[in-house]
């Protein structure tokens, strides 16, 4: 059940910081809500001891999206419809907005926000793969100052960042170095609507001379949290794009999986699956680069 | 601890004291008796209490009445128009888009979002708009067809 509560409605970050400073506990910040209610409603105990959520809606500064020539940074309280419906970001980072329009449903795109999404730090968390291949970072503040870190150094474990009760996360930032890559996402829910996923891939790959000069695959749901498989991408980077090799990644892929989950009922299934999806995604990706007016 | 909550419902400025922990759900059905919403999973995932909050579709069940404070609320009781049905409405029954009923105030609530922002949506449009509101008696095909033939409202 929803515990008795206090909700209060800064409008703008140095009230938020302000709020935050007091170190009061029981007080957590409220983005879209959709992980704290439903939360509430189940009685979860990750929102056990709440009496004052702090309700960033009218924090406006936090809401919107823009581009210099060398980043794009997208406020933390943009919702994943902000996000899903951006040029800038559909030209610029697509697996980031194709991961935000298979987030829930339409009515939870309209609220869930882009870094509600990673500081509740689900395994499920869609759009972190994408952030991590695209090599994000976040700008926190709190009452001692800004601080900029690499979003994957944040994600700790299930459910737990490192960003600090007293510090509110107000931008997500990411690079733009990322031209001449192929890139896909790929999400693999029980449907293909409103499902929490079971399995998402991101991926970005960079051929030359064909050769591979760069990879960069983040998984999320298969694994506790979203992350980055740097062994895997280490171990294609010089070498020749092509069946043997990705058949070669795809197994590893499944063997570092059980390496960090252990085996699971569900693995049978999932290893296989992953290895194979895996498998298709880069395929697909080498034949758009190898060919790409086809693909347009 | 109550507080004073205000807000547009249906064109109407409304203020009431409520514990700003209630759900905007309960605030409608039970406090307001604006039972048209209805409440099915609780959790965000059935669609049937979808209201229109700010011109967006969400469910009321994720909304707690201290984030209300001068927002604009449509709801199902809303849509009539001249003490009728609305066109959209009268589409849903003309089309047999209607069986048990239960999720049609969502369903009508996510069509009337979509075609308040967009006068002609195509089908692909449709079914991703329909695609938070979850049918398990008359199917999507009929509410499909409502909304195409409601289109421009």
């Amino acid at each position: 059940m929803i515990p008795d509560l206090e909700i209060l409605s800064p409008g703008s970050v140095n009230e938020v910081v302000e709020l935050l400073s007091k170190n009061k506990p029981g007080t957590k910040l409220l983005a879209g809500g959709t992980d704290i209610i439903p939360g509430f409603q189940i009685d979860s105990n990750r929102f056990l001891d709440i009496d004052c959520l702090i309700d960033l809606a009218r924090v406006n500064e936090m809401k919107s999206i823009s581009e210099s020539d060398d980043e794009i940074t997208i406020g933390a309280a943009c919702s994943f419809d902000d996000i899903s419906s951006n040029k800038i970001i559909i030209d610029n980072f697509p697996l980031l907005s194709e991961a935000a329009n298979a987030i829930g449903s339409p009515q939870i795109r309209n609220r869930a926000t882009n870094a509600g999404n990673f500081i509740n730090n689900a395994p499920c968390a869609d759009s972190v793969p994408p952030l991590l291949v695209y090599d994000a970072l976040i700008e926190k503040i709190s009452i001692e100052g800004k601080q900029r870190t690499s979003l994957e150094e944040t994600l700790l474990v299930p459910y737990q960042t490192t960003v600090k009760p007293n510090e509110i996360v107000t931008k997500i930032i990411i690079p733009k170095k990322i031209k001449n890559y192929y890139g896909t996402f790929y999400k693999l829910g029980r449907r293909r609507g409103v499902a929490i996923s079971r399995i998402t891939l991101a991926i970005l790959l960079l051929v030359e001379d064909d050769k591979i000069k760069d990879m960069k695959i983040a998984s999320g749901a298969v694994t506790p949290i979203g992350m980055r498989l740097r062994e895997l991408e280490e171990s294609c980077i010089g070498k020749s794009p092509g069946k043997e090799l990705f058949m070669e990644v795809s197994k590893n892929l499944g063997k570092k999986i059980l390496d960090v989950t252990g085996l699971r009922w569900s693995s049978h299934y999932k290893v296989k699956v992953v290895q194979q999806m895996l498998y298709q995604l880069l395929e697909k990706l080498y034949m758009e680069f190898k060919e790409p007016e086809i693909e347009k | 601890m109550k507080s004073n909550i205000s807000f547009t419902l249906n064109g109407k400025k409304v203020t009431i004291i409520c514990n700003p922990g209630t759900r905007l759900l309960d605030l409608l059905r039970d406090t307001l008796e604006f039972t048209g919403t209805k409440e099915g999973c609780s959790i965000g995932e059935c669609g049937a209490c979808t209201v229109i909050f700010n011109g967006k579709a969400a469910n009321s069940c994720l909304i707690l009445a201290g984030q209300v404070n001068n927002s604009e609320i449509i709801t199902v009781e809303g849509l009539a128009e001249n003490g009728g049905l609305s066109k959209l409405q009268k589409m849903f029954l003309e089309k047999g888009a209607v069986q048990c009923g239960f999720c049609t105030p969502g369903a009508l609530m996510s069509a009337y979002a979509l075609l308040l922002e967009n006068e002609n949506p195509t089908e692909e449009e449709i079914k991703k708009t329909l695609s938070g509101n979850l049918c398990r008696c008359t199917g999507y095909k009929q509410m499909i067809d409502a909304v195409k033939s409601s289109a421009p409202l």
